[in-house]
Parts: structure tokens; sequence; C-alpha cells
């Protein structure tokens, strides 16, 4: 339970980077970035996405394009900006020196 | 004369509502806007999830249903979840009363550990009766208790001590240290 309560605030900080990496890889609609999610640690619901999505729309790190779709209404895609791709990039690097220091340290 | 269904647009989605299914959707929807209130773009979010929502209770539909009721209805929300806002702490979401007083064991004010004390302030029960009680089930239980008090001493954690306050009574002060050093020992979470 202690680990736990302190493990929470990690995963929620990086949800955003995981959803950064996830469009970055390929434009996907919500469903898709749930389904990429789920069964992982960082497996997450629509009521958490899409503010998140929001919020990174606004700070113009994504933005979506509405595509029709077979069933039902027109779904919206989202992919990285040019900014966006460019901050993916920085914290992928920074996520790589954080996991070399702590690998490192201590020993 | 009976109204069987409400009509409804959600964002770019039509849905048919029985009564209850509206009133459970217009309150997810209601709360979703109080805790997108503060945020820049409440307008966006909310039409994203009325969609999902549509999407959601589309998909759970049986061949030829065509109202959405709360077997639908429910199982959606429960998937959609409540809004988080990012960026929001934990500590900013709405405390529930136990998360306010969580349940705890109190040395300062414990017999001999502090259960029954923690228990009488968790569930607000008088807690002389609580520990007559104990005493009573310890009695016709042939011992039973004290294994029920032990798996509480270890799985309730020990409210932080009162700064300033008076030193721990010794078996209060023994039980705590004691059931500290257990939890080191075999890392078993203490809060």
């Amino acid at each position: 339970m202690a680990a736990e309560s302190k493990l929470a605030p990690i995963r929620k900080g990086l949800l955003e980077f995981l959803v950064l990496k996830i469009v970055g890889a390929k434009s996907m609609y919500v469903p898709d970035i749930l389904r990429r999610l789920a069964g992982t640690e960082f497996s997450t619901q629509e009521g958490t996405l899409y503010p998140l999505l929001s919020k990174l729309r606004r700070e113009d790190l994504v933005q979506y394009e509405w595509k029709e779709s077979d069933a039902g209404p027109p779904r919206k895609y989202y992919r990285l900006t040019d900014s966006g791709q460019a901050q993916l990039t920085a914290l992928d690097e920074y996520w790589n020196l954080i996991n070399r220091t702590i690998a490192d340290i201590g020993h | 004369m009976q109204r069987l269904s409400t009509t409804v647009r959600l964002n770019r989605s039509v849905l048919q509502l029985d009564d209850a299914a509206y009133v459970r959707l217009e309150r997810y929807l209601a709360e979703s806007a109080s805790l997108l209130e503060g945020d820049p773009d409440p307008q966006e979010i909310l039409a994203d999830l009325e969609q999902a929502v549509a999407d959601q209770c589309t998909r759970r539909l049986q061949p030829g249903q065509s109202v959405v009721t709360l077997a639908e209805l429910e199982p959606a929300l429960e998937e959609i979840g409540s809004v988080q806002v990012p960026g929001a702490s934990p500590s900013a979401e709405p405390s529930t009363p136990s998360a306010a007083r969580p349940l705890q064991q109190v040395s300062e004010a414990a017999v001999i550990s502090g259960v029954c004390a923690g228990l009488g302030r968790y569930f607000g029960f008088n807690v002389t009766a609580l520990r007559v009680f104990a005493v009573l089930l310890l009695l016709l239980s042939g011992g039973g208790v004290v294994l029920v008090y032990f798996t509480l001493m270890l799985l309730m954690p020990y409210a932080p001590l009162e700064a300033g306050g008076p030193p721990l009574r010794w078996l209060p002060g023994k039980c705590r240290t004691f059931m500290e050093y257990l939890r080191t020992k075999f890392n078993l979470a203490t809060n």
C-alpha cells in the first residue's frame, strides 16, 4: 500500500508521455489509444484521456482531424504536431537519462 | 399513457433513453461538468464524453433493441470512468469521510495497541463499549479474537503521533515498536 501510493503519481505523470508516444507512432482515435494502454500499468479510461488530450491540444502538442468511419459518426484521429514531436524526442532522451541514472546510482 | 423513452442528441449521435437512464446520464454529465470547472475547454471534453457514451451504449444494445436502459448505461459509464483533470493532485480529489479520517490505530488512546481506539474513531463507536464488547467476544470465542486483534494490529497503520504529546504508555509503545519492526522485516505496507 505504501509503495502503491507512491507509484500512482508516477504513473499519472507518465501517462502524458505515453500518450504522446502512442499518437506519435500512428494517428489514432481514443478507443485505439485505450486499447493500446489496456493491460499495461497505464490502463486508463475515456474520462481521463479526453481531458488530457484536450490539454495537449491546447499546448499545441497534438492535433486531431475528423475521419469518416464505416460504422457510426466520424471519429477524431489524434496525431503529434511538430512541437509535440520535438517534446516527445526530448522526453524520450530525458527518460533514458533518468533510467541510466537510476540503474547506476547506488552501485 | 406512459412515456417510454426520451430521444437525446449526444454530440454527433442520437440515442433513445428510458427515464431511469436519462436521469442517470444527466447526473453523470452534470458531475463531469462540475469536475471540469476551471478547465479552459470544458465544452470540447463534454462533447467527447457525450460521444463516448453514445458509442458505448450503441455497442451494448442487443439486436433489435432501440432504447438504452440502465443495463447498458451503467457498464458504459463504468468503462468511461469519471472525469480526471490532468495535473490535479490526488489530494485535490473529493475527499470522503474515511479519507479525511483514515482507519488507523491510535497509540495515544490505546490500552493495548490502539485497534479499538482506531475502530471507534473511524466508525464513530463508543470506544469503551467497543472494548467491553471485544472482551466479551474474547471470553465467548475462546481466544479467536486474539487472532483478529493481532491481524488488525498488523493491517491497520498507526496514526502519526501527536507532536509534543505525552510519551506513550508502556504497552502501546511496545506494540507500536514491535509492529513497526515486523512490517519492516516483512516489508509490509504501513500506510
